[in-house]
């Protein structure tokens, strides 16, 4: 009899999870479905009467440059996430091996200086960019992701590294490689979940980032997403709530793709430079 | 190989640092290069601003309400889920998806279910008759900050889930074996024996959400712009609007750096806690 019980509760506090998880993205889908007056109407309608695609092909019309910002966040983000597991990587590594203590509750002090001051440093940034003639261009924004993403992300790598045995290490410089070698033909090429990880971790923070192109960019045809969309659907489309589904739709793909390649070794990444040395 | 690592990291964090205090005891303006230094004159308005004030206790209420709701979430969540296995797994991996929603298409579609009139939330609602007159979401300054926070918390709690369940992986086996020899019941087994073990999950979760949600700017930007009445504006929404819709980038500085102080503390405060349970 207890054990029903159990069961029941566990099934009702699942089930009002999903609807709470999955109605708004039921949701977004259903109004990228309806058609302009019926998404518009003030009594809401719970499912498309009349399917229609137009809110997906006016997403090619002219009026709304998606596909050119699409672009640009594409770019930005996969160039970004490259440099900043590159660097992450040599950081990472040095951290791991470098016979620094920063396990435990001391690495979480790393972990805070490295992650306050996203607004902060977008005034110095701004500066330092518009003196080196970099405003307005894919590697001024690329320079300003990868501020933010070296430091979590050589947070990250140096977790994954603590994972990697010495012994692996030792056996390979008796085999005459330098610590360049060892690290790129040995310890890299056992890492690649970690990479992985790291490398999509900084891409879904890139996506997301509105702040940085909004100040960096401002033509419009060197946009990403984020600041395109919010110009797209204010003012005059304020209220194309269909075209707005569909695009957020597209927009979430790639970053709920990602996610899932790497969702496993996600937590890994996240805690166990914190959890190591605990 | 440290050094370059060090030197890397000096590079990207320190000098942006240095030179955002540098630029707080300054006048510096985008608007105009020539700029001078003032002293703390930055600091002094800066006491007796009251969008400042206003800012911080925004940020305060938004970061511990969705911090606080969403790691309860995902600890509830944690527990129901633990003993799923085989084809029921694909249930964890659904209630995961929030997290990797894009943070600009969450505050589209909360924007767009809590829109009145039209908005579906007051409509089911009003069906359901929970409420009889439509909730003025988004332009009331109490509801507002309800709104963003609960988007916030449809977002955030999948990854207090996540750290939750890799945690409860952690237990031991034989801990919960002697435990169940002990005849303890679900909720001794729950309190007693699992808390314990997610102590440090939590801790390290809290501390990345607290860092996260105090530089969240484009769910409140896109959301509500920081109104109605500045009532969602939080501490990075204000220093925004101050170094580049007012160009006073001196004064957004001066902010920047009492929020560094300001998380530095509450930060060490949670490094403390967990230093004291580990010892």
């Amino acid at each position: 009899m207890r054990h029903i019980t159990g069961r029941t509760v566990i099934a009702v506090i699942v089930g009002l999870a999903g609807v709470w998880t999955l109605w708004p993205i039921y949701w977004m889908l259903s109004t990228a479905l309806k058609t302009q007056q019926e998404s518009t109407t003030v009594t809401p309608t719970l499912w498309p009467h009349v399917l229609t695609g137009a809110n997906f092909s006016e997403l090619f019309s002219p009026a709304i440059p998606f596909w050119t910002y699409f672009g640009n966040s594409m770019l930005t983000s996969v160039l970004a996430a490259v440099v900043a597991v590159l660097v992450s990587t040599l950081a990472g590594y040095g951290f791991s091996r470098g016979g620094f203590r920063l396990s435990g509750a001391s690495s979480l002090a790393v972990l805070a200086t490295q992650m306050l001051p996203l607004v902060v440093l977008i005034g110095p940034l701004y500066l330092l960019l518009l003196r080196a003639h970099l405003l307005n261009t894919y590697l001024g924004l690329i320079i300003g992701y990868t501020t933010f993403a070296i430091p979590f992300g050589s947070w990250m790598m140096k977790g994954f590294f603590d994972a990697i045995p010495r012994e692996i290490e030792e056996s390979a410089r008796v085999d005459g490689y330098n610590r360049l070698g060892v690290l790129f033909r040995v310890v890299v090429p056992l890492s690649v979940p970690g990479l992985l990880t790291t490398g999509v971790f900084v891409f879904m923070n890139t996506w997301n980032n509105l702040l940085y192109p909004l100040t960096l960019v401002s033509t419009n045809s060197r946009q990403t997403l984020p600041p395109g969309l919010l110009q797209s659907f204010s003012g005059t489309f304020k209220t194309d709530w269909g075209g707005m589904m569909a695009a957020s739709l597209i927009t979430s793909l790639p970053l709920i793709i990602a996610f899932f390649l790497v969702q496993r070794s996600m937590v890994r990444g996240l805690t166990a430079g914190a959890l190591a040395g605990t | 190989m440290t050094a370059p690592a060090l030197v890397i990291l000096a590079v990207v964090i320190g000098y942006p640092i240095v030179d955002a205090v540098i630029v707080s005891f300054s006048n510096y303006s985008l608007l105009y290069p020539a700029h001078s230094f003032v002293g703390a004159s930055n600091y002094h308005v800066l006491v007796h601003d009251p969008l400042f004030w206003e800012s911080l206790r925004n940020t305060l209420i938004f970061t511990g309400a969705s911090v606080a709701l969403g790691m309860a979430a995902g600890l509830v969540l944690a527990l129901a889920l633990e003993r799923l296995t085989g084809r029921w797994r694909f249930i964890r991996a659904v209630l995961l998806t929030p997290w990797a929603v894009p943070v600009i298409v969450v505050a589209f579609l909360f924007e767009f279910m809590f829109t009145n009139p039209g908005g579906i939330t007051n409509a089911l609602l009003e069906d359901l008759h929970i409420i009889h007159s439509p909730v003025p979401w988004l332009t009331s300054p109490g509801w507002a900050m309800v709104s963003v926070i609960t988007a916030n918390v449809w977002t955030q709690a999948p990854f207090f889930l996540l750290i939750f369940t890799a945690a409860l992986a952690g237990v031991p086996d034989t801990v919960i074996e002697a435990a169940r020899i002990d005849r303890a019941g679900t909720w001794s087994m729950i309190t007693h024996i699992k808390l314990p073990y997610l102590r440090t999950a939590a801790t390290v979760g809290a501390v990345l959400m607290i860092i996260q949600n105090f530089n969240n700017f484009p769910l409140i930007y896109a959301m509500t712009g920081g109104g109605p009445a500045n009532a969602t504006s939080t501490l990075v929404v204000y220093v925004y609007e101050l170094a580049f819709t007012t160009f006073k980038l001196g004064y957004a500085s001066a902010i920047g750096v009492i929020w560094l102080v300001i998380l530095l503390v509450i930060v060490s405060v949670f490094v403390r806690l967990l230093r004291s349970r580990l010892s």
